[in-house]
């Protein structure tokens, strides 16, 4: 085979690699099988009620990734506790209102799916669980309240079991990692970052080259972010160098912001003509390009970079204090302080970045470090809308199930729980809907078949794989191939729900199909509601506010309490520039708008925490403190609405506190970086700036 | 150890609490075998915590149970 696949690949270079991702397609494929049929076989030789539940577990959670399969089963084991917790509670407060118990199971199935659109990770799995698991635990125990118990710790059991198959089965078997993935980001991020810094010490680096700079790097910093989040389930090595990962991730979001303002203001500079200040800095700069050219070998070598980068910043003071005193006294040394303020700045935190990078690549990790979070701009309104959404779902189901008194109102609302949920995160609901129905009905169809059709001639488990083996193939198959969307997922759930192998089989015809039919009008009514309640991730409004709550960090900056603030700023921020530029088409006027936006706040809230920390560790008089605190929140008014009246009134309360700190060296370079932000006649800010001022007086 | 245990009048396995234990004692051998990787001596990481598990499951559940 691999001679054949070689001559092939010769010829049609293609081919291979169709090979190859087919190759792995099958091997998922052939893990998922041996997955549902040794949970089947498990939950039977267990004597558990319903191996279905097992089944359908494992295929919920298999992925082609095991640290993906790991880190879905620990969120799903927390969802499935906490939800058969809360469907047992129900049970016990409402035994006989089934009213009441209808609207409560409502409620808490909409707060979960609302979680679920919250978070973009795995925990968002736990929430769909929750949800689901207190269904499962209390829909079939509706006309038997006290079996409950029994029915909870049955479908706990079921769950956990096809945890742990799935889990081992995809762990031990073949594995295919993602550690070596996060490896390689981690590494390709660190080397475009120290290459563009090498890059750029000529001097000026236009914008537009600085929005795409921008816009990698916070592509890489979430992209890693997310991509630890599931490795550390997979590897230990991973787990114990995780804080150390997020810190590395915050010092290079710090250097990145810290290395913008840097070049925004000899940018600005440049643009003012004022040479003897750009040459200045620029001589300051250089030094740093050539400690980072070092041997062609070890361009990105931490160890060879790291001591070379401390000595370059102990070298700083005494060239900067060399350069300062050939400069003319007054606005020009101020301009200049404002650049030396920032490369300061700006080497500290590359020589940290680059330290905590040489310790990553250590076998052992020695010491602990500071902890550090990656927040997350969430979506509170968003999520909101999923509540509400989910809710009425509910509601309309338990409504018209207590109305008409369908014996199989349980199933439909069992189904339309999942699909709630699991719709509720997917990119693209209504398409993803309509294909997850799709895959479901057919699934329901390839079930009907296997269970009247060929089962009943069938004797022992080797039959019942025999003659399952082929449709439940199908399942995977269309879930390893990303084009088919959410429908493998649906054909999963529908052939195993009506499948519902057991320990001796019950062949129940109409019942069957009695029950296909509910779980089909539940999943078409999960799917029908995003119709009326639309989701509004990606829409205008959601952008609009987005925007909004981006230039709002700039907001908070100027007035949160400052403990662990400089991190949680260049997190949400961030995080909040990455929700809103996937969802806009690239150099369109809407990204580029964006990208505009997300450099000004990156750089004004960053000058406004650095200004705020200097002003907390100072000791200037209550007069110039007040000045300053004055400026602060006229550029957080600002930034919260930006127009030309309160432009200009920051702009004012910048210069009226430069003048009344002539006294404080620390506090001013800031207050002229703020300035000079306000100024800046590329940054969005300059719609409003009225023209015909003197530019840079003090 | 007894058998079963009665936790809030529910009777459960006395493995129940055996295996909890030998969860959490797995996840500070993983932490050590993490801190000074380990795993490179391994020729199948995952395949080693499992019967590395295995082992501590089943001494633990000997020894306190048998």
């Amino acid at each position: 085979m691999p001679a054949l696949s070689m001559k092939a690949a010769r010829r049609w270079p293609g081919l291979a690699e169709v090979l190859a991702g087919e190759g792995r397609a099958w091997l998922f494929v052939a893990k998922t099988l041996l997955a549902l049929y040794l949970a089947a076989w498990l939950a039977m030789w267990l004597r558990l009620e319903q191996p279905a539940t097992a089944m359908i577990t494992v295929g919920i959670v298999m992925h082609p990734h095991s640290g993906m399969v790991l880190a879905k089963s620990f969120y799903r084991a927390l969802g499935t506790l906490c939800g058969s917790a809360f469907g047992l509670a129900l049970m016990c407060v409402f035994p006989q209102q089934r009213e009441l118990f209808l609207l409560s199971l409502s409620v808490w199935v909409a707060l979960c799916a609302g979680g679920a659109t919250l978070y973009r990770n795995f925990m968002s799995y736990g929430f769909v669980l929750a949800g689901y698991t207190a269904a499962i635990v209390a829909l079939p125990a509706i006309n038997d309240p006290l079996g409950v118990f029994d029915s909870a710790l049955m479908r706990v059991c079921e769950v956990m079991l096809g945890l742990v198959v799935a889990g081992v089965v995809s762990d031990v078997l073949f594995p295919e990692r993602l550690r070596p993935l996060l490896r390689q980001r981690a590494r390709e991020h660190f080397a475009h970052f120290i290459d563009f810094v090498r890059g750029s010490t000529g001097g000026s680096i236009p914008r537009a080259e600085m929005e795409q700079a921008h816009l990698r790097f916070v592509r890489a910093a979430v992209e890693l972010e997310n991509l630890r989040a599931s490795v550390i389930f997979e590897d230990p090595e991973v787990r114990a160098r995780s804080t150390r990962m997020r810190l590395l991730n915050q010092h290079n979001m710090a250097a990145a912001t810290s290395f913008q303002s840097l070049h925004h203001t000899i940018n600005r500079l440049q643009r003012e003509g004022r040479t003897a200040e750009v040459d200045a800095l620029i001589a300051l700069y250089r030094p740093l390009g050539a400690a980072l050219a070092t041997a062609p070998g070890d361009l990105h070598e931490p160890a060879v970079l790291a001591p070379r980068l401390r000595a370059c910043a102990r070298q700083l003071p005494a060239r900067e204090a060399e350069l300062r005193a050939g400069l003319a006294p007054g606005r020009a040394q101020l301009a200049f302080d404002t650049g030396a303020t920032l490369l300061r700045r700006f080497l500290d935190e590359l020589c940290a970045y680059v330290e905590v990078e040489l310790a990553l690549r250590g076998r052992v990790q020695r010491g602990g470090v500071e902890r550090v979070h990656f927040r997350r701009g969430n979506d509170a309104t968003g999520a909101a809308v999923a509540v509400l959404r989910t809710f009425l779902t509910m509601t309309v189901l338990s409504a018209f199930w207590i109305a008409s008194g369908w014996p199989f109102g349980a199933s439909a609302m069992l189904l339309a729980t999942i699909f709630s949920g699991l719709l509720a995160a997917a990119p693209n609901p209504l398409t993803s809907a309509f294909v997850t129905l799709l895959g479901f009905a057919g699934g329901i169809l390839a079930a009907l078949h296997v269970a009247y059709g060929l089962l009943p001639g069938s004797s022992g488990f080797v039959m019942l794989v025999a003659a399952s083996l082929p449709f439940l193939a199908i399942g995977p198959w269309l879930n390893a191939h990303a084009e088919f969307g959410g429908m493998g997922g649906g054909f999963s759930i529908g052939i195993v729900y009506i499948l519902a192998l057991k320990d001796p089989m019950v062949y129940d015809l109409a019942h069957a199909l009695n029950d296909a039919i509910a779980q089909l009008a539940g999943v078409a009514l999960a799917a029908a509601s995003f119709v009326f309640v639309p989701r509004v991730t990606g829409s205008g409004w959601q952008r609009r506010r987005q925007v909004r709550r981006l230039r709002g960090q700039v907001v908070l900056a100027a007035t949160a309490p400052l403990q662990g603030l400089p991190w949680r700023f260049e997190s949400v921020s961030r995080d909040l520039f990455h929700q809103v530029i996937v969802h806009t088409r690239p150099g369109s006027r809407r990204s580029r708008e964006l990208l505009a936006w997300a450099l000004a706040v990156q750089e004004s809230g960053r000058a406004l925490i650095e200004l705020r920390q200097q002003l907390r560790a100072s000791t200037a008089s209550p007069e110039v403190r007040a000045a300053v605190d004055r400026a602060v929140q006229a550029v957080a008014q600002l930034y919260h609405r930006p127009d030309a009246g309160r432009r200009q009134q920051a702009e004012d309360a910048v210069r009226a506190a430069i003048d009344a700190c002539a006294g404080t060296p620390t506090l001013r370079p800031r207050l002229y970086q703020l300035l000079g932000a306000l100024r800046d006649d590329e940054s969005p800010l300059a719609a409003w700036t009225s023209a015909g001022e003197p530019a840079d007086a003090p | 150890m007894p058998r079963e245990i009665a936790i809030w009048g529910v009777l459960v396995p006395g493995l129940l609490p055996v295996f909890l234990g030998s969860l959490l004692l797995m996840v500070l051998v993983d932490l050590l075998i993490g801190r000074y990787g380990l795993h490179r001596y391994v020729w199948h990481p995952p395949l080693f915590r499992l019967a590395l598990f295995a082992c501590l499951f089943g001494a633990a559940a000997l020894l306190l149970l048998h």
